[in-house]
Parts: structure tokens; C-alpha cells; sequence
């Protein structure tokens, strides 16, 4: 069914329709060079290569109307998990004078902060494909979005569950592990149909949105499948949540205000005793009923100061600073930051090459964990840009993060744009 | 006979005015009266091609689409920026609500995280995409933004023109001044010479190949700004000028920079 709608939307694009098919592709070569052999990994080399192809084909249709095919596609050179195939956008788009609409697989931003992205939750993450959590899988959706002079008003209705990708046993950044399929709370399972809203507005310099969603976690809650004791492999749980998310900035001078917030009900909470570089502990199917729903609130808030043109020259030199909250504190899970704080400059060389690079350090105030990160782009063809990522791993013994101690890496991705 | 002495008294009373009306008044009034005949152009697209020359020599083209909407009344114009390349840049858009009295509203969309950014009215001085021009060189030049100072007519490529002297009101503007040379019979600015913070010429540009569109609207088909500073240059090449295409405010929204294409 699904390839049939794929086929008939190809169709569609085919250059016998009247309007202009635009494409546009891109082919990513990336080299990763770890400066440690992995202690935990199964995979200890230092060295792992990547291709990556996306595409865009867009074409206009008659009435205001367009298809968008975005696919996507990676191969990894170790990591079986990561090599994977992904239709990162595949939807019809129309717009009509008092609203808009789109059906199809579709991905959807939401949020102002840069160290974290709590509020942002319609898309699932590709996490094999960044430590960022900013890559996403595509949703399938069907978005109605209303423009009215008090405001916008996005509404969403999401008949399809994504499970969150995993980096596999033999990627670097995997520890080793392996994971099982995912289970749901709800017994429709990944058919559950989630919903959601969000309003958004400003005054003057002030932008604020509020959102609303209802179903199945994008994250999962990560425990321990030992029906089989020979190989016991982590498996991630989809339970049913309500997610209340704020999102506000205010600009003002050189400042950015930044405040993103989320109130979320149903999460398992895991306040079971974490031994180092493992997870709780669930037996597959019935004792998940261990875990309690628990209602918990977290969030980054923060500012970034900008100054234009330091010293006399034409680059702009901006400092972010936030505070990652999780109310949660020891019993939050392992992916989130319950007492960090960011402390990072962003730099932008405003040069012909759009050279930009932002370097920073998340420091957990209270189990004096830190991780440094670099992050920098430059062009160096007219079609071709280099990109340029750097981590080091500083966690203490007793951090869920203490798996990554020996991961610390360079990562080189050459883009070829056709 | 009553007659003859009001016109009389009209005439005398009309250049009292004249030798009475300060350099402000005049630079204003020249201000003025430039933006009333840009007046009622409604809306209009335009490709645009920008080359940055580096001192070497070494071109870096970028192509990008602009549409504009006139404002009414006390608003300022709108303008939505597209880019087409370069290539990774494909999509980029950038939304501007010009005011008259305040800063403007300027958002920015990065499609590959289809997240919309509000750009700090402080960036204002900030080289636009790497060029030799500013924020504030390519947004709308209302009335408003500046003060004015008539300095002496002159012969400037050929036509004669005033020049005149505008000090940006914005405190965020990069310039201390600027000095433009407009010409007398159409009232378009034909040279523009940018005072940096420290009061030295920093940029010149120059505005060429001016065409005449709708029989009222002039439009300049090149726009060269040259940094004197650090010898580096940027080209505007605009192709195509369509006035009048039924553009609405609907497609000048937050909303509207995700669905640029």
C-alpha cells in the first residue's frame, strides 16, 4: 500500500505534468576518527567511513498545490544499524486562502534553544545519524494550519508511530549494545493515532508558542529484555504521554532571551538503581508495569548575546548560555539533562564561504560531568561544503554517559551538492 | 487688479519660503519627494544575481529571488528574499517587515532544520550574506530612517543632480552618515558614498542601466558597492522586474518563509 502511494505520487512528478520538476541532491562523505579504542564497543576501530544521498523533488501543481519527495539514504562502513533508508518527506501541500494543508510524511520544527530540543516532538529522532538529536525521521501526518490575525494555529493528526533509530553493536558510539524491538503501552501499538496542536504568535519582539500533544513518547524509556539470558538486548518502551510545551524568546539589543519548557504526564519513571554504563532493569512485557506513569517538568532557558562585527572586523561573535532543568534530578532518564548548564560561542566569519563554527562545553553542576563539542561549516566549491565536528567525553563513573569515555571524535563531512 | 497683487503677494510669499527653507528642509523635501514618485508600485518580483569580488578578483556568485510589497499608510514596505544558490543554500529565505518610526522585523528560514529565526535588529549592521553590502543597504529606505542635509548641486555621470547628506536615525546603523547624489530630473539615487562608525568613507555605491517601468517606476539594472577599505566589491545584476503581480500580504508571513520555493 505504502509503495503504491509512493509509486502513484512518482506519477504525479513524471515530466508529463506541465509544471517544472525541481531536484536537487546531495552526496555526503564522512570520515570519523576516534582517538581511543573503544572499551565498551565490539567495535574498536578508529576509523569509520560514510556515504550518504538525499534528494528533493518538488514540483508545483495546479491550485496552489505541490509534492515534495524528500528520500533518504545512508551507508556506514561498520554500524549495520546505521546504514538505513528513510523517506525523510514525502507530502502533498496545499494552500488555500483562509488555510493550509498537507497530508503525507512530512517532518515539523518546533523550539528556540540550542543546547536541548524538549518541546520538539512530532518528528522522531534519527539518532543514528547524530549525537545532536536534530536529525528526524519523517511523520506520517496530516497538518491543517490556520494564519489569522491573532495568530497561527498548527493542528495534527499522526496515524503512525516511528521507532527511534539506535546506533547497533558494532557503532562506535553504540557501547556495544544491542536492542530488541520496540514495545508500546497502547495496545494499537505503532498505530496509535497521536494528535496535536500548537499556537504561535508575536508582540513586537516577543514570540511565543504553546503546544499540545497527545500519544505515543518519541522518546523511549530504555530497559533491559533478558527473555533470552544468553543475549540480553536493551528494549525501548513507547509509552502513551501528554506533553505540554511552552516555547518563548524575546529579542532585545544584542540579546536573545530563550525559554523552552515541557510538562509531560505518562512517562515511566525508572528510579531504579542505575549500575554504571547500564539500564534499568524490565522483563519483557508484563513488568513494565513496574514503571509508574509520573508527571515531571523540564526545561532549558538561557540567552545568547551577539555582538556585530568585533573589533573592527566583519565577524560576529555570539555567546549562549543555558540551563538544562529536568525535575526528574537522579530519577530522570538517561538522555536527559536534569543540572547542566551550556556555555558556548558561536562565531560567524561572515566571508564568500559562509564560514560559521560554534564550540561549547555542557557541564553537569552536580556529578561534574562535561562534554566539549565543536561544531564548524565552511564552503569550499561553489557546490561543495565541508563540515566539521569534534567531541570529548568527560563523564563520571557513576553516569549512565560513562559507556562514551574512550569515544571522543573528529568527524569530517565533505557535501557535494548536484 | 486684487487680482495681480495676490499673485504678486503668492509669488513674493513663495520665495520667501524658498530663502527661507534651511539645508534640512531641503535634503528632506529632495527625500520626499524621491520617495512619492517610487509611490504606488503595489508589488514586484525580480531575479537577482549578486557576484562578491574579493581584492584578487575572485567572483562568488549567488542567485536568489526577490518579491516586494508595497506598504500602506504607515506601514513599510515587505520584501521576501529567496535563495537559489549557492547550492547549500537553496531555500534559505528571508522575511522583512521594513517600519518607519522602530526597527524592523527581519526572520530568517534554514530549510534543513525548517526552523524560522528572528534576526537581531542589532545585525542590521552586518555584512548581508558575505557582501560588501549591509542589512540596512538592501532593506527599504524609508523616508523616515534618516535626517537630511542638502550640501550643493552637481554634475554627477552626465545629469545634473543634488547631493545630499542623510544621518541614520537607528542607533544600531553602521554609518555616521551617508552622502547620495540624486539626480534632478527623476529623482533617482544615482551614488551613494557610506561614512563608517569612525566617520572614514568605508563603501561607495553606485546605481546604473537604470530602465523605466510602467512609465513611472525607475529601477537600476546594476548596483556596484565598492568597499574602499579592503579593496573588495559586490555586483547586483537584476533580471526580469515584474510590477504588479497580485502579490498579497499572505505571502509575507512567518508561514509563508516555510513555503518559499
Amino acid at each position: 500500500m505504502k509503495r503504491f502511494s509512493i509509486l502513484s505520487l512518482l506519477a504525479l512528478m513524471s515530466p508529463l505534468s506541465q509544471a517544472e520538476l525541481s531536484v536537487t541532491s546531495q552526496l555526503d562523505y564522512e570520515a570519523t576518527g576516534y582517538f581511543a579504542d573503544s572499551k565498551a564497543s565490539t567495535n574498536d576501530t578508529r576509523l569509520n567511513q560514510s556515504l550518504a544521498f538525499r534528494t528533493e523533488l518538488y514540483k508545483e501543481l495546479e491550485g496552489d498545490q505541490s509534492i515534495t519527495f524528500k528520500p533518504f539514504f545512508r551507508l556506514d562502513e561498520n554500524d549495520d544499524e546505521r546504514t538505513h533508508f528513510d523517506v525523510r518527506e514525502l507530502i502533498w501541500h496545499k494552500v488555500a486562502d483562509e488555510y493550509e494543508l498537507k497530508a503525507g510524511i512530512g517532518k515539523v520544527f518546533w523550539g528556540v534553544t540550542e543546547s536541548q530540543h524538549l518541546v520538539d516532538i512530532i518528528n522522531q529522532t534519527d539518532a543514528v545519524e547524530s549525537l545532536d538529536g536534530e536529525e528526524k525521521l519523517g511523520q506520517p501526518m496530516v497538518q491543517l494550519l490556520l494564519e489569522r490575525d491573532w495568530g497561527n494555529l498548527d493542528l495534527f493528526v499522526m496515524p503512525y508511530h516511528r521507532e527511534r533509530t539506535f546506533v547497533g553493536k558494532d557503532g562506535r558510539l553504540g557501547a556495544g549494545q544491542e536492542y530488541a524491538d520496540g514495545i508500546y503501552e497502547s495496545s494499537d501499538e505503532e498505530k496509535h493515532v497521536d494528535i496535536a496542536a500548537r499556537f504561535y504568535t508575536y508582540i513586537d519582539e516577543f514570540e511565543y508558542a504553546v503546544s499540545l500533544f497527545h500519544g505515543t513518547s518519541r522518546e523511549a524509556s530504555l530497559g533491559l529484555d533478558v527473555s533470552n539470558q544468553f543475549n540480553p538486548k536493551i528494549l525501548p518502551y513507547y509509552a502513551q504521554i501528554t506533553q505540554l510545551g511552552l516555547e518563548m524568546q524575546y529579542l532585545n539589543e544584542g540579546w536573545a532571551w530563550k525559554f523552552e519548557g515541557v510538562l509531560r504526564d505518562g512517562m515511566p519513571s525508572s528510579d531504579m538503581s542505575t549500575p554504571a554504563g547500564q539500564f534499568p532493569v524490565f522483563f519483557n512485557g508484563s513488568a513494565l508495569a513496574l514503571a509508574d506513569d509520573d508527571q515531571y517538568f523540564a526545561s532549558t532557558a538561557g540567552f545568547e548575546y551577539t555582538q556585530v562585527g568585533i573589533l573592527d572586523t566583519r565577524i560576529d561573535l555570539g555567546w549562549v548560555v543555558e540551563h538544562l532543568f529536568d525535575s526528574r534530578q537522579e530519577d530522570a532518564s538517561a538522555a536527559a539533562f536534569e543540572h547542566d548548564v551550556l556555555l558556548a560561542t558561536r562565531w560567524a566569519a561572515n566571508d564568500a564561504a559562509s564560514s560559521t563554527l560554534l564550540a561549547g562545553v555542557l557541564v553537569d553542576y552536580e556529578y561534574g560531568d562535561y562534554s566539549l563539542s565543536v561544531e564548524g561549516d565552511t564552503r569550499v566549491l561553489n557546490n561543495m561544503t565541508l563540515s566539521v565536528e569534534a567531541r570529548v567525553f568527560a563523564p563520571q563513573e557513576d553516569n549512565p554517559l560513562w559507556g562514551f569515555r574512550n569515544e571522543d571524535f573528529i568527524k569530517l563531512t565533505l557535501s557535494y551538492y548536484l | 487688479m486684487i487680482k495681480t497683487i495676490l499673485v504678486a503677494a503668492v509669488f513674493a510669499l513663495g520665495s520667501v519660503t524658498t530663502l527661507a527653507q534651511t539645508s534640512q528642509e531641503k535634503g528632506l523635501a529632495i527625500a520626499v519627494e524621491a520617495d512619492k514618485r517610487g509611490e504606488g508600485f503595489g508589488d514586484s518580483q525580480v531575479e537577482l544575481k549578486m557576484v562578491l569580488v574579493d581584492s584578487k578578483g575572485t567572483e562568488s556568485p549567488r542567485d536568489m529571488r526577490v518579491k516586494s510589497l508595497e506598504g500602506l499608510g504607515e506601514e513599510g514596505d515587505k520584501s521576501l528574499m529567496i535563495f537559489d544558490t549557492p547550492i547549500d543554500q537553496k531555500g534559505v529565505a528571508m522575511l522583512t517587515y521594513t517600519h518607519k518610526e522602530k526597527s524592523d522585523d527581519q526572520w530568517l528560514y534554514l530549510p534543513a532544520l525548517k526552523r524560522v529565526k528572528k534576526i537581531s535588529s542589532k545585525n542590521k549592521s552586518g555584512p548581508f550574506v558575505g557582501s560588501e553590502f549591509a542589512f540596512e543597504d538592501i532593506s527599504s529606505q524609508e523616508v523616515e530612517k534618516y535626517t537630511y542635509n542638502y550640501l550643493r548641486d552637481e554634475t554627477f555621470d552626465g545629469k545634473d543632480c543634488f547631493v545630499v547628506e542623510r544621518f541614520p536615525t537607528d542607533k544600531y546603523s553602521g554609518y555616521t552618515k551617508q552622502v547620495a547624489w540624486i539626480d534632478k530630473a527623476e529623482y533617482r539615487a544615482l551614488k551613494i558614498d557610506f561614512y563608517d562608525r569612525k566617520k572614514s568613507l568605508l563603501k561607495t555605491l553606485e546605481n546604473k542601466d537604470y530602465k523605466l517601468y510602467l512609465d513611472k517606476f525607475w529601477r537600476p539594472a546594476l548596483s556596484v558597492m565598492q568597499n574602499h577599505q579592503t579593496g573588495k566589491g559586490t555586483r547586483l545584476e537584476y533580471k526580469g522586474y515584474e510590477f504588479k503581480v497580485g502579490l498579497n500580504d499572505k505571502e509575507f508571513t512567518k508561514n509563508s518563509l516555510k513555503r518559499a520555493k
